[in-house]
């Protein structure tokens, strides 16, 4: 599978949270030679299923993207914006979007110029209220094409950068999501007697709504959850992110230990590179809606490190994607009947 | 050679080469003789056609646009740049570039949102924050990649959009280089000097030679030139507006219009209905005012198309101002 490819074809789709169908289109196009079904569900979720006899287990890796939304027309023509998800405003001067109105319209994000500023104002960040999208089309013909409501995406292509780093808009988790695809396409060459199913989820970015319906209706008896978290950059607090190359693993209450360990066992075994962080409660990904789907099914994640979360130059590594679908595909393949046995002794 | 070339060759200030050569080809390929002069202005005279006695026409459009420039490496590979020209630090963050002549490409990231205190998102980023990450995996690879010095452009590829605009990086000037352009194509009764000049974002270098050089009775400044006419602002701050014609300069900051050629402008614009607008302002600067200042001193005129998000990785004009720019370039030169 070419990563780099799939990564910036999905890059480009657009989902934002609840609009997911054009993503999800995709991702069920590059799962379908490598499971036996694939549907996409009344939340938009992907979910390709690979039958097997074994223990029924789901991977879920959210599809939505953080994006914005129009909440005023000016007079001039210009778009106000409102957050889907959480946007950080800093990256929004001269930014490209798509606004989605009746149709796709090119638009840029501007804001006062800074030599007509007050100097005082110079040393402020711009907040959303301050910018507006240029669409280029006079007043009349924006309230014909756009309302109130409208998404608006960011429109940035990927760039690669050197030693397999890859920058690109919707990493976070659909860099995550193109692992599950690899996984799948590695698990055809092992034997596999688990009963998997890959998740794309939807609305992660909002509450990992997606997910939690998904993981009712396939009830697995067990779920990975496959986020991404902050990868150190210049400035980074102390503790507060992990490096880049290599993947991670959340310890914590909400991560079921015998589980965990099996992963860290299988990560040994297999020679792929772990480290391991703690999420003291909430893990703030699906892993946390699933864990308490129906009667409550055992979880743990696993993390790609990533670069300006939230940014549209979100970058990872891509060795790291490749040793996650690797890791994987072992712990799924080597998951065997027993795997339930002393699960809280 | 279309603006959409024209905007996308990579030309910063002092390392204006790719558009240097780029035009080298261009005039030549037109029949006409560019040259060089000591500052890196690419000059071309086209004589007039009242033969002894024209008026000698200096017309100039700077070639440089804004970007940044590599001053040092950090030990973990990540490049610190400072601008060249002005770039507001605030627009840069989440952007795409390409770094030195090979064009290694680059992204200028920052702390996650999820990671910011309160204190951090009120905190403007400025050139000490600001780092660009090329991938590379430690300071050596980093400097063999991108040495101090690398100079630094956006990566933003030229879109019309809407009803005639284009978004792109360096409309500031590209707009007034492709005018002059098509200038050369034409002929008119008096001697056309065309200085597609160097350095103007770093304080009018290459004009300040070339103004002293070529000795113009008249000067015309074909420029981009900021434009504040969307998100609800009240017409004083508006400057001018994108599609309401090429903007003529009263004053800005570094020269006043000499007011014959002012008032002639407006004459020829109105009796040959040339979109224009007086630009609303007295802010930036440009070539004008080191033009008007060369030797005994020149009268001079700003002609500018009006640019949104002047000097961002992503700036808007519209088309039909840049026609009007040529119209009434043409027009004054037949005038003249």
């Amino acid at each position: 599978m070419d990563v780099q490819k799939i990564l910036t074809e999905a890059s480009a789709k657009v989902g934002p949270s609840g609009q997911e169908m054009e993503v999800a289109e995709y991702f069920a196009g590059q799962f379908r030679p490598f499971v036996d079904e694939v549907t996409v569900d009344a939340m938009f979720n992907v979910i390709a299923h690979k039958k097997g006899t074994g223990p029924r287990v789901a991977l879920f890796a959210h599809m939505d993207e953080i994006g914005l939304m129009v909440i005023a027309i000016e007079e001039d023509g210009s778009l106000r914006l409102g957050n889907v998800g959480g946007v950080d405003p800093r990256i929004l001067p001269a930014s490209r979007v798509w606004v989605h109105g009746k149709e796709r319209l090119f638009g840029t994000i501007g804001a006062m110029p800074p030599h007509l500023m007050k100097p005082e104002d110079r040393k402020k960040n711009y907040e959303r209220k301050d910018l507006y999208v240029d669409v280029g089309l006079p007043v009349e013909k924006v309230r014909e094409l756009v309302r109130v409501g409208d998404i608006v995406t960011f429109n940035v292509p990927a760039t690669p950068l050197l030693n397999g780093q890859f920058a690109a808009k919707t990493m976070d988790d659909r860099a995550c999501v193109a692992m599950l695809v690899e996984t799948a396409e590695r698990l055809r060459k092992l034997q596999c007697d688990a009963d998997v199913y890959f998740v794309g989820s939807t609305q992660e970015e909002v509450g990992s709504r997606g997910a939690e319906t998904a993981a009712f209706a396939i009830a697995p008896d067990l779920a990975i959850a496959i986020d991404v978290d902050h990868a150190t950059i210049p400035g980074s607090r102390p503790n507060t992110t992990v490096e880049l190359d290599s993947l991670c693993a959340s310890i914590g209450p909400f991560l079921q230990p015998k589980l965990l360990k099996r992963l860290m066992d299988c990560a040994a075994a297999h020679h792929v590179k772990l480290q391991t962080t703690v999420a003291e409660r909430n893990t703030y990904t699906d892993g946390d809606e699933v864990s308490l789907a129906r009667d409550g099914i055992p979880m743990v994640l696993l993390s790609l490190p990533l670069k300006y979360m939230h940014t549209t130059v979100e970058t990872l590594d891509i060795q790291a994607l490749q040793e996650g679908s690797r890791l994987l595909s072992h712990f799924l393949s080597e998951l065997d009947a027993g795997w339930e046995d002393d699960l809280w002794i | 050679m279309d603006l959409k070339t024209l905007t996308e060759l990579r030309a910063p200030s002092g390392n204006e080469q790719p558009l240097r050569r780029a035009l080298l080809a261009e005039i030549k390929a037109m029949g006409l003789e560019p040259k060089l002069d000591r500052l890196g202005n690419v000059v071309v005279v086209k004589p007039g056609t009242q033969g002894a006695g024209a008026k000698r026409v200096m017309l100039s459009a700077h070639m440089d646009e804004v970007g940044l420039i590599v001053a040092n490496v950090t030990e973990e590979g990540f490049l610190r740049p400072l601008p060249i020209g002005g770039v507001d630090p605030r627009v840069i963050i989440s952007k795409r570039v390409l770094c030195g002549d090979e064009a290694v490409p680059g992204v200028i990231g920052a702390m996650a949102i999820h990671l910011q205190t309160p204190e951090d998102r009120k905190r403007v980023l400025g050139y000490d924050d600001i780092y660009v990450d090329i991938g590379a995996k430690d300071k050596a690879e980093a400097q063999a990649q991108c040495p101090m010095g690398t100079y630094i452009t956006f990566d933003t590829a030229y879109v019309e959009f809407g009803d005639g605009f284009v978004s792109a990086k360096a409309l500031d000037d590209r707009v007034g280089c492709y005018t002059l352009l098509r200038v050369l194509e034409g002929t008119y009764p008096c001697d056309v000097v065309a200085v597609f000049s160097s350095q103007e974002e770093v304080g009018c270098r290459g004009a300040k030679g070339a103004g002293f050089a070529q000795e113009p009775d008249v000067a015309l400044v074909l420029e981009g030139t900021t434009c504040n006419d969307l998100g609800k602002v009240p017409q004083p701050e508006q400057v001018c507006a994108a599609g309401a014609g090429v903007a003529v300069s009263f004053m800005d900051r570094s020269s006043i219009g000499n007011k014959r050629l002012f008032a002639q402008a407006l004459e020829l614009a109105q009796a040959q209905a040339i979109p224009f607008q007086v630009k609303g302002s007295v802010s930036g600067g440009n070539d004008a005012g080191v033009i008007q200042l060369a030797r005994g001193g020149v009268p001079t005129l700003v002609l500018s198309v009006p640019c949104r998000s002047i000097h961002s990785p992503s700036s808007v004009c519209k088309l039909s101002d840049v026609e009007a720019q040529l119209a009434l370039t043409q027009a004054l030169l037949r005038a003249m």
